[in-house]
């Protein structure tokens, strides 16, 4: 009794109805007509189903199926122009909810009339290839009213007007509009689409061209984007709300295309309000929505990107190459990461973090501060702030976060090694000096080094630690040993051994030290060369510091905190009242920039002027004597005396940096081509050129020219030999 | 008459209260009771066959509750007896059983 099992079986007419009544064709079409009526007059309740279903049921199965089919048409043909008529009739805003009424009807009449035909639908329609019924009552429906000449343009202007209207503001009946273009679309996307859609698109695309010529002449830009952006949102809800899920990308290109697109260079350049303006002002909200904007059209992120770039690397020129900036580098490093902070709050904010936007920003840093050659300087002498003075008293945790901030910056760095020499040395006097507020910081800061630059580069930093804690156990040792000999008299000493090499010191023709200073050095050389066999101690006494115990005028006592080079001064006193420049020149043997530089810091500083000069000015002249100040008070029993250290190098200095630093990279630039050669056994020049760049980039950027002549001198030396047939060509020579 | 069952009349005016769901295995009796414009059939809740004979309908009543156990997994023979087979046919292609 399945559907299967029914197939194999040839079906006889029903037996009741075997007498053919010659005239039973027409009276049963007409009980069907008479019923189709009155479905569409809404008098559906006085008819059996089961008798209509009968008919036809029986009309097909004698073979009546073409009557039947062809008389549907005609029916419904006709009650359809009837429709179309009234739906005509009705006047200006009546006509939409009359046509939707309409349909509504005829929707409900198709329906029924498709149920009590059903058996046509299941044998007589496929069999003879018609359109099923529900099918062609959408169709009869299309031909009849939408296509209708007197229909079709009304409905079309009647819709687009309304939808002009409820952008101008005005409330229109969505249901109503919902239905219609629902209706639209039940007959078929075709007609959604040439009868609405495109016309829709069309005036659409003109309204906003129009609109946004508007808005552009007389809103600044975050007013405009602002616009653009309730314009996208309306079109996105007028389609969630009455149209064709499938019509949203196409109308928001149109609105994309004709506010945004169109005019992109004039909103980002806007005079006073574009996009450079929003940047210096942290304008998040109005960052964020032209990104959110420009992301829907092509070439609209990287019109952001360009501009942003170009901003951020004029500016960033400007400050690194400010003169007044330069004064101070401590500023000018904050100052860099300032602005580094500042436009990665815009990205993660207004940008949602994007990743070509950070590099656009990386990349243009490096750029600027590597147009600045003492960047490097500057950074260390940050670092060297930070940790002398500036995270005193900061939790682990911000200062975790500055040197995080200061690699950042490093990163950036083209000339890493000009990075280290400074560091090195900036490293080499907090250390020696006991600046250093927290070596967990200093050592903290040397583990990101290596992590970033690998071990060679931290090598000799860590050295200069590994130094510093020796020193520490040998003055232990040393004094164990002297306990027995103790005088009270004596001076403690603390020698810091450093190994040559990890230090940035320069053979230095040591000053004439105080006697008394003296034989405790000769106790310690003793003592150390007794442990450690074969080496040799020489003294750096440009860099220590000594603790004096003053006795002044009044019987004032105060304790001298000064520079290794004072203390040889103002033990001179101790046996003279008054001495000149010259004299103490001679006695002491200090190199004479040093000397002005410790006798300005003992005699000029106001409240700390321990020594009188005579005559009393700023500059130390050749024939200026010197006495102690016996008027000399401070409220501290410590006095702390400084020197008077140009904290920024001098540009001899730079220069003498620089020369050395060039020195130090030609071996590295000889390394990196003998490893390349190595391996490689022949290469062309350039080859050789691009290779050793990619080696040594994490370094410095080392310069073809030089490049070339450390390939002339490998030649000179025979490790490396020109190709005999072509010239470019180098052999490695193992 | 309650909301979940329906009439259904034999020729010989027989008349049978099936369940709804059952009676809705035949495509054609769930059209005369879902099609929107209310029919009478609707209406009354009551579906006259005049071409179907009381054993058929009976036998046919019979199916629609088999129907609805086999397709929920119970499968068992339905058993139909020879001489009336060709009616039983006829009759299950015009209710589009």
């Amino acid at each position: 009794m399945s559907t299967q099992k029914k197939r194999n079986f040839k079906i006889e007419a029903f037996k009741h109805r075997v007498e053919v009544d010659p005239k039973y064709a027409e009276k049963t079409w007409k009980i069907l007509e008479h019923a189709i009526h009155e479905i569409y007059n809404h008098n559906a309740s006085g008819l059996s189903f089961e008798e209509l279903y009968r008919n036809a049921y029986n009309m097909v199965l004698h073979k009546y199926g073409e009557k039947l089919y062809s008389g549907l048409v005609t029916t419904m043909t006709w009650h359809l122009k009837e429709m179309s008529k009234s739906i005509e009739a009705a006047q200006g805003g009546f006509f939409l909810e009359e046509l939707n009424r309409k349909w509504g009807d005829h929707n409900k009449a198709l329906q029924m009339i498709r149920d009590i035909l059903m058996y046509m639908d299941r044998t007589f329609v496929p069999s003879s290839h018609k359109t099923p019924v529900h099918e062609l009552g959408l169709n009869l429906w299309r031909d009849n009213i939408i296509h209708s000449s007197k229909i079709q343009t009304r409905l079309v202007s009647t819709l687009l007007d309304l939808i002009q209207k409820e952008r101008t503001g005005e409330v229109i009946n969505r249901g109503l509009m919902r239905n219609v273009t629902k209706m639209l679309m039940d007959l078929g996307s075709s007609v959604y689409e040439n009868d609405f859609e495109k016309p829709f698109l069309e005036v659409s695309a003109s309204f906003y061209s129009c609109e946004s010529q508007q808005f552009i002449e007389c809103c600044d830009c975050g007013e405009y984007l602002m616009k653009a952006e309730r314009r996208l949102n309306e079109e996105m809800e007028r389609v969630n709300q009455y149209l064709d899920a499938k019509t949203e990308p196409k109308i928001t290109f149109v609105v994309e295309k004709e506010m945004i697109a169109n005019h992109m260079q004039r909103l980002v350049h806007m005079e006073n309000s574009g996009l450079v303006n929003m940047l210096v002002d942290d304008k998040y909200d109005d960052l964020s929505r032209m990104y959110n904007l420009f992301r829907r059209v092509p070439e609209g992120l990287s019109t952001i990107r360009e501009v942003m770039t170009c901003h951020l690397r004029e500016t960033g020129k400007q400050l690194v190459t400010d003169p007044d900036r330069l004064r101070d580098p401590v500023d000018f490093v904050q100052r860099l990461l300032n602005e580094k902070d500042k436009h990665d709050t815009i990205i993660t904010t207004a940008f949602t973090n994007d990743k070509t936007f950070q590099n656009a920003l990386n990349s243009s840093f490096e750029y600027f501060i590597n147009l600045n050659n003492r960047s490097p300087e500057f950074i260390s002498l940050y670092v060297d702030d930070k940790l002398r003075r500036g995270l005193k008293g900061v939790s682990e945790e911000d200062v975790e976060n500055v040197l995080d901030k200061v690699m950042m910056l490093f990163r950036y760095l083209q000339e890493k090694d000009v990075f280290e020499k400074y560091y090195k040395q900036h490293l080499a006097k907090r250390l020696l000096s006991g600046k250093t507020i927290s070596d967990d910081a200093e050592r903290s800061l040397i583990v990101k080094l290596k992590t970033e630059c690998g071990y060679q580069f931290t090598s000799k930093l860590e050295g200069m630690f590994t130094d510093m804690k020796t020193s520490q156990d040998t003055m232990q040792g040393f004094y164990a040993s002297q306990s027995a000999s103790d005088a009270t008299d004596v001076p403690t000493l603390a020698v810091q051994i450093l190994t040559t090499g990890s230090w940035p010191t320069q053979p230095i023709a040591p000053c004439n030290l105080p006697s008394e200073i003296l034989g405790v050095c000769e106790t310690f050389r003793a003592y150390y060369l007794g442990t450690h066999t074969g080496r040799r101690l020489t003294w750096q006494t440009n860099m220590g510091t000594a603790d004096l115990k003053a006795t002044f005028g009044k019987n004032q006592k105060h304790e001298l905190n000064v520079s290794t080079y004072q203390m040889c001064i103002l033990m001179l006193f101790n046996s003279s009242d008054r001495l000149t420049y010259k004299e103490i020149e001679l006695a002491t043997e200090i190199p004479a920039p040093d000397l002005k530089r410790c006798l300005q810091s003992l005699a000029c500083v106001k409240g700390k002027n321990v020594l009188w000069k005579d005559p009393m000015s700023k500059d130390i002249a050749h024939d200026d004597a010197f006495s102690v100040n016996d008027n000399f008070s401070s409220k501290f029993f410590k006095v702390k005396i400084g020197t008077v250290v140009a904290q920024k190098e001098t540009e001899p200095e730079k220069q003498e940096t620089r020369q050395r630093v060039e020195e130090d990279r030609k071996p590295q630039i000889e390394a990196a081509i003998v490893r390349i050669m190595k391996s490689r056994r022949v290469l062309d020049h350039n080859n050789i050129v691009a290779e050793v760049t990619k080696q040594l980039q994490s370094r410095f950027l080392p310069n073809p020219v030089v490049i070339k002549k450390r390939i002339e001198s490998l030649i000179e030396r025979e490790f490396l030999e020109r190709d005999k047939a072509d010239r470019k060509l180098y052999r490695y020579l193992a | 008459m309650k909301e979940d069952t329906v009439k259904l009349i034999s020729a010989e005016g027989f008349e049978f209260v099936v369940d709804k769901k059952a009676a809705m295995v035949s495509q054609t009796i769930r059209n005369m009771l879902t099609s929107p414009g209310s029919f009478a059939e609707t209406e009354h809740g009551e579906v006259t066959f005049p071409e179907i004979s009381t054993p058929i309908l009976e036998k046919i009543c019979q199916y629609f509750y088999w129907s609805l156990q086999f397709s929920s997994g119970k499968e068992t023979e339905f058993h139909i007896e020879p001489e009336i087979t060709l009616e039983l046919m006829m009759a299950a292609n015009y209710l589009h059983t």
